[in-house]
């Protein structure tokens, strides 16, 4: 059965798979998201995303900017597979997402971590279990849980707060817990919709300096945003979509 | 799955029964109504049964056999009086002058004979053979003071006027009118005295009592699970987020899927246990009204296991297929999206 459907198991990619032509080069080179003419029309019959190109290398620090409605939140759902591109070829962490059956989904999210603009913690625990329970997920063993956690929420300066519940948390705060969570599994890819929406903006510079500090360490880093002085202060990458497409993709900071 | 994440989940379904609490103890009442109920009918129907069954043992068949005294008393008692009234100049009455042709049964072993015939009869369980004397000995005890007399007359007349007789007990209600005419066909039988249609009327009744009470155990069974899967709906939807997250970061659906099974499970197992109490409880208040008209409740201890065991069953039945069916609709619904709430 399974061998029918997919014949060589050819969602998960081979470097072979992945880039025929580049075989000799080291692996570093090889991108850790690519789209291939993608296009993504949704049901509505909004054209969200046309023909996209583009490659994303580990280690890199991206924005995507845009005005509203020009595709940023469709193009971030097409990396973590909430949407199915229509038409071309989306390659995540070595998944091809678009050939990938529904339960490898939470493989592929494992090789992520996703921070929200809404921080998505879960009210009725409190903010070590919020980071812990991303660990559960993957099975981990309850002392390295203890550990991992108690090392992370110190790095986003929250140690003193694990027993505390979201609501007694600023936006900033929570928002920090948020990214711990994303962070615990040791994610290669970190991926954030306009992570900076809803703390001020003083927090979102701080927030913006802990991501860097994180793609310092090797972690590729996607980051949706409105915020011109982010961009513009933080030297990094910038993809800008309109109306679906790339219109720029500016190697430090320019608009 | 791996341990660790099965303990986490069980942690986790315990822990959503107490953080979702006000909508556990809605669910867990209504659980406890339906159960209770079921618990009502069950003891109702085993209660009646067993009055059913010493009513139905007390239907034992009278049997009178063809003996002289049948003829000159019993119900088919033939032409001796009339031919009587014409041969003889009246007065004195000539039984003695009956034929032995005319009756089968004419002394003890014979009429012994007759019931180990009536022994042979399919759904005859036991033949207790009642001689002439024994029988007026025991009608003499159960008749009124004055009617005694009415036996001592016909005693001076023609010695003991009783027929040999039988007492037979019926194994089953089932075939009783094809027994009956068994009984009545086999040679020396003159007569046959039964309660037939009561018991007819009762097993009527029990049978009914029996229905009625397997479709409220069915119904509210089915009720049971609906509101099983409704709770979980509406804690699945106050949840969404807490799913969405789970599957954020990686969760497969068997492992969103279990701390659902799991608050169902207990849900159920609690639902359950409160049902065992009322309903022992409640047995007893209305074990000790009634005591004065019937103390023949069966004792709660008896039915205490079986019933424990179906609401436990009922409820974790309920509560597992309720979540997993609710879960899975919700799961291929909603899919991996995460949308904003
Ligand atoms: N689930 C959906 N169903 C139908 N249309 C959608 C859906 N999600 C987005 N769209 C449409 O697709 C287009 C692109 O939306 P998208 O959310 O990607 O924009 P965006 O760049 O993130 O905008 P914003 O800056 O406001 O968040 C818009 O026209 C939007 O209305
Ligand atoms: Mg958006």
């Amino acid at each position: 059965m399974d061998n029918q459907v997919f014949p060589n198991d050819d969602f998960i990619l081979t470097p072979d798979t992945v880039f025929p032509e580049d075989k000799h080069i080291v692996t570093p080179e090889k991108p850790i998201i690519e789209f291939r003419g993608v296009s993504k029309t949704y049901q509505t019959g909004t054209h969200a995303l046309k023909d996209v190109n583009i490659q994303i290398h580990p280690g890199e620090f991206v924005f995507v900017v845009g005005a509203s409605g020009a595709g940023k939140s469709t193009f971030m759902k097409l990396i973590m597979r909430e949407e199915k591109a229509n038409t071309g070829d989306v390659l995540v962490n070595g998944y091809n997402l678009t050939k990938m059956p529904r339960k490898q989904i939470p493989m592929l999210r494992r090789t992520m971590g996703i921070v929200f603009q809404d921080f998505r913690l879960i009210p009725t625990m409190d903010v070590f279990d919020n980071v812990a329970f991303a660990m559960h997920v993957v099975g981990e063993k309850p002392n390295v849980i203890r550990r991992e956690v108690a090392k992370a929420l110190s790095q986003v300066g929250l140690g003193h707060k694990a027993r505390s519940k979201p609501a007694e948390l600023s936006g900033g705060e929570q928002q920090r817990v948020g990214l711990a969570r994303a962070l615990i599994n040791k994610p290669k890819l970190l991926i954030a919709d306009e992570p900076t929406g809803n703390v001020d903006p003083n927090m979102s510079y701080e927030i913006v300096e802990m991501l860097s500090r994180i793609n310092q360490q090797g972690t590729t880093v996607l980051m949706v945003t409105h915020e011109h002085n982010l961009v513009r202060d933080f030297h990094h990458r910038v993809i800008m979509l309109e109306g679906g497409t790339i219109v720029a993709d500016n190697a430090e900071g320019t608009i | 799955m791996k341990i660790q994440s099965v303990k986490y989940l069980t942690r986790e379904g315990f822990r959503n029964v107490w953080v979702n609490r006000l909508m556990s103890i809605a669910s867990i009442g209504v659980l406890v109504a339906c159960m209770v109920l079921i618990g009502m009918a069950l003891l109702i129907t085993k209660n009646v049964d067993r009055t059913m069954q010493t009513l139905e043992q007390q239907n034992v068949v009278m049997v009178y056999f063809n003996d002289k005294n049948s003829v000159i008393y019993g119900e088919n008692a033939v032409a001796p009086n009339a031919s009587d009234a014409t041969a003889s100049d009246g007065g004195a009455t000539e039984t003695n002058d009956i034929p032995e042709s005319a009756y089968l049964v004419h002394n003890e072993q014979e009429a012994l004979a007759v019931c180990e015939n009536l022994k042979k009869i399919a759904n005859v369980t036991s033949v207790e053979f009642i001689s002439s004397d024994e029988a007026l000995k025991r009608a003499k005890e159960t008749v009124l003071e004055g009617q005694a007399a009415a036996f001592e007359i016909l005693e001076e007349e023609n010695g003991n006027p009783m027929s040999h007789g039988a007492k037979i007990t019926l194994q089953s209600m089932e075939n009783f009118d094809a027994t009956i005419s068994a009984i009545s066909a086999t040679s020396g039988v003159d007569s046959v005295v039964s309660h037939g249609d009561l018991a007819k009327k009762i097993s009527g009744i029990k049978s009914a009592i029996n229905l009625i009470c397997f479709w409220i155990i069915g119904i509210l069974g089915i009720i049971s699970l609906v509101i099983v899967s409704n709770t979980i709906r509406v804690t699945m939807y106050n949840r969404k987020l807490e799913i969405s997250i789970m599957k954020a970061v990686g969760a497969t659906d068997s492992f969103v899927r279990l701390p659902f099974i799991i608050e169902g499970m207990l849900l159920g197992v609690i639902s359950a246990l409160i049902s065992e109490g009322l309903i022992y409880f409640c047995y007893r208040v209305a074990g000790e009204t009634m005591s004065e008209t019937f103390n023949t409740l069966i004792p709660f201890s008896e039915e205490a296991l079986l019933l424990l065991g179906i609401f436990l069953a009922i409820g974790i039945f309920a509560g597992a297929v309720g979540s997993a069916f609710m879960i899975s609709k919700y799961l291929k619904k909603e899919g991996s999206e995460f949308k904003a709430l």
